[in-house]
């Protein structure tokens, strides 16, 4: 499906940039603020605590509204069907990422010998890349177009079970 | 403490009416009514869904903001106790209803685009699907809220 409406693209993309970038902020706590609640004050980027707790989250937010607006503006001057198909790529190397990773830890503690490389996270990062690039490419337009949509909550919901396995120590400790 | 406490209500009862207009929403999309009837099941599925589209945006985003605004004394009051109780399993349940209720505002563009007038066929599908997302969103941040709040309720 060829969406000819600019701003539902925009909506589309945004949406699902705006998942990955936000999971990828909380990962390694990238916000653009701190705020202090006790104190009321605000540091740009992040900061330790002072007097009492830091928050973080509002920088999330911020951080990942600015980098999903740059990415949903930048689509709004993509040829659409490419637009679709770096979708698909981001989608595919993030659970390639997961896929790879975890059979290379897999394979690492079964072993035998010290296969210390296994344990690279660039080196599972750079196959899933290589992975992706390469079902993406020949993934046919059409399937490209009908799926499109779906991701607005599919990658939703993937970003949800990283934070979600991120939290696992609180129910399990 | 009087002020924390009416925003904190007033987050509650606006969180009710957006359960309430997302659930109606949903389930006429997912359940048209077929023939008409007048028994109460039949009348809460036959609701237009297209009237519902910006008071749950709307409402949706107040929730958040005025949730939003809860979360900074929640941080060092509530919170410190429960951790100081070791309530881990409350302070993560409340963890993951801060990524989801981020999680389902994000999905709000989409969701507008999706349910644009004039309905496009083409985006049936999605429209349903990411209606039931939000629906399921808001559900559950609805229930964690409850939970979490229970924990150290009303006046504690």
């Amino acid at each position: 499906m060829i969406v000819t409406n600019r701003a539902a693209m925009f909506a589309i993309t945004f949406t699902v940039g705006y998942a990955v970038i936000y999971a990828i902020c909380t990962e390694f706590n990238l916000p653009l603020l701190t705020y202090h609640p006790v104190t009321g004050e605000v540091d740009f980027l992040s900061k330790p605590p002072r007097s009492g707790p830091a928050m973080y989250w509002y920088g999330w937010l911020l951080t990942a509204l600015i980098g999903a607006t740059i990415l949903a503006l930048a689509t709004t001057v993509t040829p659409e069907r490419w637009m679709q198909r770096g979708i698909t790529f981001g989608v595919l190397a993030a659970v390639g990422y997961l896929i790879v990773y975890s059979v290379a830890l897999f394979i690492y503690d079964k072993a035998t010998i010290e296969l210390e490389f296994l344990k690279s996270r660039w080196l599972s990062a750079i196959a899933a890349i290589v992975l992706a690039a390469a079902v993406s490419l020949f993934t046919p337009t059409s399937w490209n177009e009908r799926v499109w949509p779906g991701w607005v909550w599919v990658v939703p919901i993937g970003a949800m079970a990283v934070l979600g396995y991120y939290l696992t120590p609180y129910f399990t400790r | 403490m009087v002020f924390w406490t009416s925003l904190l209500i007033v987050h509650g009862l606006l969180a009710v009416a957006l359960l309430g207009a997302i659930t109606h929403q949903a389930v006429a999309l997912w359940w048209p009514v077929r023939a008409a009837s007048g028994s109460f099941v039949a009348r809460f599925r036959a609701v237009p869904s297209t009237s519902y589209v910006w008071a749950i945006i709307v409402l949706y985003a107040v929730t958040f903001v005025m949730g939003a605004w809860v979360y900074t004394h929640y941080r060092y009051t509530s919170r410190l106790a429960l951790e100081q109780l070791r309530f881990l399993k409350t302070v993560g349940l409340f963890e993951v209803k801060e990524h989801l209720a981020t999680i389902g505002l994000i999905v709000l563009p989409a969701y507008w685009a999706f349910w644009r007038r004039p309905l496009s066929a083409d985006y049936a599908e999605a429209r349903k699907q990411v209606t039931l997302f939000l629906a399921v969103v808001v559900w559950a941040n609805f229930l964690i809220g409850h939970v979490v709040n229970n924990a150290r309720g009303f006046g504690s």
